[in-house]
């Protein structure tokens, strides 16, 4: 077999006392197309970062060509001719989407200027070649979030790359836009690129890799040609277990409660149809949909952080004024997406984040006993297995599981009657999102209406009794019990409306 | 059109600045007959040089997603430096000025220095750098001194026609800083840091050395305005700087670029330095004190920025 143009020896990453990879053995060979598959913190994006030079190993090494390579930069991998497209958006919206493609390799006039019209000469060909429809001199500020994907994908290909890594591309693609990158994908490979592509679609992978590597906690578990696997032995490797030990029972036959948690006529945007909907007690209803469908914005106006009109009713009763200090007096909690920027209160200690929010009985807060806070957090500590040592440490310390079990366990000493969850386990460790689903449960079945947002098809399906699929703003379907499916999701979610797309906006 | 509004980096709030400057020019024509007049006129823009100079540095550095707070000390030593080199003869002059470009950009490299490799917020280092610009300022000199050539001067107030050398010396800066952010790989890379420098370095923009070139030509800059307020005076003064550090930042935000970086250009900032200079104007005209202006100019500062989010979060 030839030489893999690309390739991980023994690479291993630490971030203080964290190994965040452990000895990885990875391959791409030019003209094949590696699936780089785990779950979210399973490491892929740490080991893209340092194939590319923007992270160092501990130990161990990269090779391209056959030979080692320690990039001093990602400057220096790209001009080797490693092309990636990130996972987070590294395009710049204050430039045009020539510039964005060209940045920092614009065409230059004798002088030394950048050639205006050489940039947008260069841009259009290259668009034309990829079959992408933009305006080269369209600020980038005002694409779709799409589109932004595409311009990704163009500047990656800039230049004559060998390997190309798409990390993660088509989260916000829509069905045609992602057969079009196949289609990409496959002339690159054809023309004899090698191809790193890391999805947690796992139909995606089947129809265009060729080869699986599977990482889980740092390690690879699996590695091979993508035919000796199916999509459950790929899940197995990544999980490690069975999904049915993922996820509680759900209780098929129980009646729903009364309605807890009634939204009636509540407009988001403007330009929005209103959103009408209910969350009865002892159910966990899931709000699925590509990111930047809506679902935040939806569970923000909800709890009273983002303005909307229209009625959000508790237990029947209207709540008059929206806010979040209001929501949460009438017994709507909520668990925020990023729990580094508006969850955790990061350089405080473990007892101080538990109890933030409610200084407990009789105390008033502003004079709170030495020692109170610890005596509760200890309580905390017990009840919802977070793994401490010492409440005391910054809560910074503890790994996202046992950070986002603290946040919950906040949340609930607050005696919710509704609990809304946005990502409730992102970044979390499989056997933490385990414990965090088998609370949720068991709230649900004490009588709590819970509204669960969530990215991961397989946490919708297999936590969720009721489902709303959003796409543009609006809840484009419901789904109920056997419905749930992560087809049935994604086929909704992801389908073609007129103002989801991949054309040129501004032509 | 689309590239010359890019070019330019034209916006709406640049529509309410220029309605802002005829408001005002009504204002002062209601209020005085001497207002309106190209010797009033030739005052106002000999009155806005220095602010412009500084401002369209502080531009730069805001584009880049920093921000220099350093001018308030370093227009009073590089000012010392160069009246105190300079003094009556021609090639005494043509060494205090290469010496004080040259001591003005390495302030600003090692502001940029401080910035980049150690990784301290920029508001912190230029603070600290400009208070210890002061102190040595002051160490030198505690009363203004020195002398500059008397053919500088005749320059610094000579006029074409009516329009001061200054003003047009002032243009010309402008647009050849326009024309860097706008034809230079190093402008587009000072857009680029300042909106994402994430991103940025992800796309192989050597993030670190084009800071430390947008802090040494923020250094540069101040050092011209050294030079020219010494033109201006006639000496060197350790307290001409005290002021600039915030007063440079004012006609960047009114201008319409954002604080955050990224967002923004220089053509924003003339137009804000000149309203805030016709401002003054006219209010002295209308014998309103100083303190009203003080609180005239607050209120823009706020209405602009008011305006400016409204925009983004409808």
């Amino acid at each position: 077999m030839s030489e893999p143009v690309l390739a991980a020896r023994a690479l291993s990453k630490s971030f203080g006392p964290n190994e965040v990879l452990k000895g990885i053995e990875f391959e791409v060979h030019s003209g094949a197309s590696v699936a780089l598959c785990g779950e979210n913190g399973a490491g892929k994006s740490t080991l893209i970062k340092l194939l590319t030079g923007l992270y160092h190993p501990t130990s161990g090494h990269v090779e391209f060509n056959g030979k080692q390579e320690d990039w001093s930069s990602p400057r220096a991998s790209l001009e080797a001719g490693i092309a990636v497209v990130h996972q987070e958006f590294s395009t710049i919206g204050a430039l045009s989407v020539a510039e964005n493609i060209f940045l920092d390799a614009e065409p230059l006039t004798r002088l030394g200027l950048i050639d205006r019209k050489a940039l947008v000469a260069q841009t259009e060909a290259l668009l034309e070649k990829l079959g992408i429809h933009l305006a080269a001199r369209s600020l980038v500020d005002d694409l779709s979030v799409a589109d932004k994907q595409m311009v990704e994908i163009a500047k990656a290909l800039r230049s004559d790359a060998k390997v190309l890594i798409l990390d993660e591309p088509t989260a916000v693609l829509s069905q045609n836009e992602t057969r079009h990158l196949f289609k990409i994908i496959t002339e690159l490979r054809a023309s004899g690129l090698g191809i790193v592509y890391v999805s947690h679609r796992l139909d995606e992978i089947f129809e265009i890799c060729t080869d699986i590597t599977v990482i889980k906690d740092g390690v690879v578990t699996s590695q091979g040609p993508v035919s000796g696997y199916t999509h459950d032995s790929v899940i197995a490797a990544m999980v490690g277990r069975e999904l049915g030990n993922l996820f509680p029972e759900k209780p098929l036959d129980r009646e729903p409660g009364e309605p807890m948690l009634e939204i009636k006529d509540l407009v988001v945007e403007d330009t929005l149809p209103p959103v009408n909907f209910e969350v009865r007690a002892g159910e966990i209803v899931g709000l699925a949909g590509l990111v930047g469908s809506g679902r935040t914005e939806l569970a923000l106006a909800i709890y009273g952080a983002n303005t909307a009109s229209g009625k959000v009713l508790i237990e029947g009763e209207p709540l008059d004024y929206r806010s979040p200090s209001n929501s949460i007096d009438a017994g709507i909690l909520m668990l925020t997406e990023s729990r580094k920027d508006d969850g955790l209160f990061l350089n405080s200690s473990v007892a101080r984040n538990f109890a933030a929010t409610t200084p407990g009985h009789g105390v008033h807060p502003a004079r709170v006993p030495i020692g109170h806070e610890e005596a509760r957090a200890k309580v905390m500590k017990e009840r919802f297995g977070v793994v401490v040592d010492n409440v005391g440490l910054p809560i910074s310390a503890l790994s996202g599981g046992n950070q986002q079990k603290v946040l919950i366990a906040r949340l609930l000493e607050n005696r919710p009657k509704v609990l809304i969850l946005d990502e409730p386990t992102r970044g979390v460790d499989v056997g933490a999102k385990s414990e965090i689903y088998k609370t949720l449960r068991h709230l649900a079945d004490e009588g709590m209406a819970i509204l669960a947002i969530s990215s991961e098809l397989i946490e919708i399906v297999g936590l969720c009794d009721r489902v709303f699929v959003m796409r543009d703003g609006e809840l484009a379907t419901e789904l109920t019990s056997q419905d749930i499916t992560e087809e049935a999701i994604m086929s909704v979610a992801a389908a073609e409306t007129p103002t989801h797309h991949g054309v040129a906006s501004n032509g | 059109m689309d590239d010359v509004i890019r070019m330019t980096r034209a916006q709406p709030v640049h529509l309410v600045v220029l309605a802002l400057i005829g408001l005002v020019v009504l204002v002062g024509m209601y209020s005085s007959d001497r207002f309106a007049t190209p010797l009033n006129f030739a005052n106002v823009q000999d009155q806005m040089v220095a602010l412009a100079l500084v401002a369209l540095a502080q531009t730069i550095v805001i584009l880049s997603g920093g921000i220099d707070l350093s001018y308030a000390g370093a227009l009073g030593l590089l000012t010392v430096v160069f009246a105190s080199i300079a003094g009556e003869d021609p090639s005494t002059f043509a060494a205090a000025v290469v010496a004080v470009l040259a001591l003005g950009a390495f302030i600003g490299a090692i502001n940029g220095g401080i910035v980049t490799f150690v990784g301290i917020h920029p508001l912190i280092v230029t603070l600290g750098t400009s208070t210890i610009l002061s102190g040595l300022a002051l160490l030198i000199t505690r009363q203004p001194t020195g002398s500059v050539p008397l053919f500088f001067e005749d320059l610094v107030y000579g006029r074409f026609g009516m329009v001061p050398y200054g003003t047009i010396f002032t243009l010309v800066l402008y647009l050849l800083a326009g024309f860097l952010l706008w034809k230079t790989r190093f402008g587009l890379r000072v857009y680029a840091i300042g909106d994402n420098e994430q991103a940025a370095s992800i796309s192989g923009v050597p993030v670190k050395s084009t800071k430390l070139i947008v802090y040494a030509l923020s250094g540069f800059l101040a050092a011209i305005t050294a030079i020219y307020i010494c033109g201006r005076f006639g000496v060197g003064d350790p307290r001409a700087g005290v002021g600039f550090d915030l007063k440079s930042i004012t006609p960047v935000i009114v201008g319409g670029t954002l604080l955050a970086g990224g967002r923004g250009g220089v053509l924003g900032t003339l137009l804000a330095v000149i309203v805030l200079a016709l401002l003054a104007n006219v209010l002295n005209f209308m014998n309103v004190s100083s303190f009203y202006q003080w609180i005239a100019e607050g209120l823009i500062i706020i209405a602009a920025v008011s305006i400016f989010v409204g925009r983004k979060s409808k």
